[in-house]
């Protein structure tokens, strides 16, 4: 099988993350830390999912995993319908260039890259030429995060909150089944975070399937649902009936 | 889903690659510059050495050739004293002979020869001026043989050898001045026609040489170079009137004398394959005829081919010379791109997240190596041919001396294409070592 030409049918029916039994196990020196215990999840499409937890309750772990960075130790992941625990480094890659959009704590922009180069990053390891189309398109994402004025800025001319806006453009650039956050409003204070979280809410209602890791209850109460870990399992799974954005957008409009 | 051809994704990812660390190499103009200073001085050393080399090589080729591949110079050469130095005050008679002479147009492949008389440094006079040249009997095929050009007059010509219609002995007093003789003789007014002395008899000058190179000395230590420039040419029967063929030489108060007959013959031969064996032939004429080793045989010839010879050894020096300190600056290469992959490992792991394969990251930090040696290639390049045009240009200007250069085009190509082997080659490890980072390692690292 050639990997260049390589594209994963996903479907797109029940559940876009099915994970079962999963086990992360890391062997230090001496002791093998138990990050996760053996922990199933499923997330339906469109949903928008906070994952809450005390430091080293395997939140970050299972990020990663969800991210496709890492493999579990056993159980099985399937996103859509391909069976992620077993591939390979390169098929890994494939998966997140084309599936997955990332959000992190620390933006994560390349310093060197003007906004739009930025935006356009994922899209560089997806085997095909970039077009004057697909120039637009991150443009037009530029816009639809208002920056749309600064396409030419470099990430140090931009602020915390603008940069984070630049990553999260950069997190649709491929359209993905699912986008991941990783405390997204970390490094940001409340105003912003604000407005970060009601952009991720208005991609929630347009379809979007988020998971968001968070420690801040008010920042997963924009989640429409919440699952908090501990020690390696989880430990409960609400929904949220009432989740921020929700109201936010339905008592503007 | 969009799917284009492989080749062109490649191409184009190549051109995004190179765009990213140029750009990246002239935000650190500093630190790139000194990382491929290494690389800059191993390509200027290349073409420099190399075009020094080749123009050097290529005087002494034309040097040799000027005297002529087809020629064959035998010369008179003083035998080592053999025991018999009570006879000190005495006349040493050693050389070549007008029989030899004779004997030489025997040899059936000689289509044409030269004798001359070489009477050592010697007073030119001419009213308050005066010059030391060589005096050079000879006839009218010298100047065949020796591509002879003048620029005024004519050389000697055979008529010149004929008794009679001369002067009161009947010998022609006539002759030909090498180009610094006549600059020195004659610096306002044209030599034609006028008259010089040459041990005390006056002789009309009828001819001027254009100035020339002088062939370098042949290897052997006997035969010396011809200089051409400084010569005064006269007809031969003429300096054997007027110079006799004892030549006395006070030496530490004892006089010594030798007489000499003929000091050089050149032969012309046929064509190069005969040279060798026609130069055999005269050897072996010589040896029947003399009793004591007062001959030299030189075939320039051989010259030629050790020349080659010599310059094939050369090159490969170079080869070697410009392979180290291309190494060097490779090392230097490896060792700024480890320091980069270190200092960039964020980025790799964001690329690495958002969905770069190995291979990509193996990828950029390779082009990245690699547009890092051609751009010091180029500007080697740059140095190197300033180099080779600057400074023949400021020795001549400043110091007044020859150097020649000549500037080897193939050795551009060759030092470009090594510099991008290096990159390649040195490029390897860093860009292996930054695509085994793991991702999420590589994210959390600051």
């Amino acid at each position: 099988m050639s990997f260049h030409n390589y594209t994963p049918v996903l479907s797109t029916m029940p559940g876009v993350v099915r994970i079962l039994d999963l086990v992360k196990n890391y062997e230090l020196e001496a002791v093998t830390v138990r990050a996760l215990r053996g922990v199933s999840l499923t997330v339906e499409e469109g949903d928008f999912l906070a994952l809450m937890g005390p430091s080293g309750s395997g939140k970050s772990t299972l990020l990663n995993l969800l991210g496709c960075l890492d493999r579990p130790t056993s159980g099985n992941y399937y996103l859509g319908e391909e069976d992620v625990s077993e591939m390979e480094d390169d098929q890994l890659s494939e998966i997140r260039s084309r599936y997955l959009g990332f959000i992190f704590q620390s933006y994560n922009l390349l310093a060197q890259y003007t906004v739009v180069e930025n935006i356009e990053v994922p899209l560089l390891y997806q085997d095909r030429r970039l077009s004057e189309e697909t120039r637009r398109r991150c443009v037009e994402l530029a816009e639809l995060v208002g920056l749309g004025d600064r396409l030419d800025h470099r990430p140090m001319q931009l602020s915390g909150g603008q940069q984070q806006r630049v990553a999260i453009a950069r997190a649709l650039v491929n359209d993905p089944h699912l986008i991941l956050a990783d405390e997204p409003t970390g490094n940001l204070d409340s105003r912003t975070s604000d407005e970060i979280m009601q952009l991720l809410a208005k991609l929630n209602q347009a379809g979007k399937t988020i998971i968001m890791v968070t420690h801040e209850t008010d920042i997963a109460a924009w989640a429409r649902r919440v699952v908090r870990m501990r020690d390696g399992h989880i430990e409960s799974d609400e929904p949220n009936p009432h989740p921020n954005g929700h109201i936010a957008l339905v008592t503007r409009h | 889903m969009n799917s284009d051809s492989p080749l062109l994704v490649l191409w184009d990812k190549c051109c995004r690659l190179m765009v990213l660390a140029l750009r990246s190499l002239w935000l650190h103009k500093l630190r790139a510059s000194l990382s491929v200073l290494g690389i800059i001085i191993g390509t200027a050393a290349v073409i420099s050495l190399m075009a020094f080399g080749e123009g050097s090589m290529h005087d002494a080729l034309e040097d040799i050739k000027r005297q002529g591949a087809t020629n064959i110079i035998v010369r008179s050469i003083k035998p080592p004293d053999d025991g018999s130095s009570q006879r000190r005050s005495f006349t040493v008679t050693y050389g070549l002979t007008y029989a030899d002479f004779e004997r030489f147009q025997m040899v059936s492949s000689v289509i044409g020869s030269v004798p001359m008389r070489i009477v050592d440094p010697q007073e030119i006079r001419r009213m308050q001026y005066m010059h030391r040249g060589r005096v050079v009997g000879t006839t009218a095929a010298y100047q065949n043989i020796n591509k002879i050009q003048l620029v005024m007059g004519r050389f000697l010509v055979d008529a010149d050898e004929e008794e009679g219609d001369g002067d009161d002995v009947g010998m022609r007093n006539v002759c030909v001045l090498g180009s610094d003789v006549a600059e020195a003789m004659f610096p306002f007014e044209s030599p034609l026609g006028q008259t010089v002395v040459l041990n005390k008899h006056l002789f009309v000058v009828v001819g001027v040489l254009a100035e020339r190179m002088p062939t370098g000395a042949v290897g052997g230590s006997s035969v010396s170079a011809e200089e051409f420039n400084n010569d005064v040419y006269i007809p031969l029967r003429t300096c054997r009137g007027r110079y006799g063929e004892r030549i006395y030489i006070r030496q530490s108060g004892a006089r010594s004398g030798e007489q000499v007959e003929l000091h050089q013959v050149t032969l012309t031969v046929t064509d190069m394959d005969q040279v060798r064996t026609t130069g055999d032939a005269v050897r072996d004429l010589l040896e029947r005829n003399h009793l004591k080793k007062d001959w030299g045989v030189t075939v320039p010839l051989d010259r030629l081919e050790a020349a080659e010879r010599q310059k094939q050894r050369f090159t490969v020096l170079l080869v070697f010379i410009a392979s180290i300190s291309l190494f060097v600056g490779g090392i230097g290469i490896m060792n700024i791109m480890l320091a980069t992959v270190t200092e960039r490992t964020r980025e790799i792991g964001i690329r690495r997240a958002l969905g770069a394969k190995r291979r990509d990251i193996t990828f950029q930090f390779l082009i990245e190596a690699i547009v890092q040696t051609s751009v010091g290639g180029l500007f080697g390049v740059l140095l190197g041919l300033g180099i080779v045009y600057g400074v023949p240009y400021a020795a001549e200007q400043f110091f007044n001396s020859h150097l020649p250069a000549k500037l080897h085009v193939l050795s551009i190509f060759l030092s470009l294409g090594v510099s991008i082997c290096v990159g390649v080659l040195f490029g390897w490890y860093p860009a292996q070592r930054a695509s085994r980072l793991d991702p999420i390692e590589a994210l959390r690292h600051e």
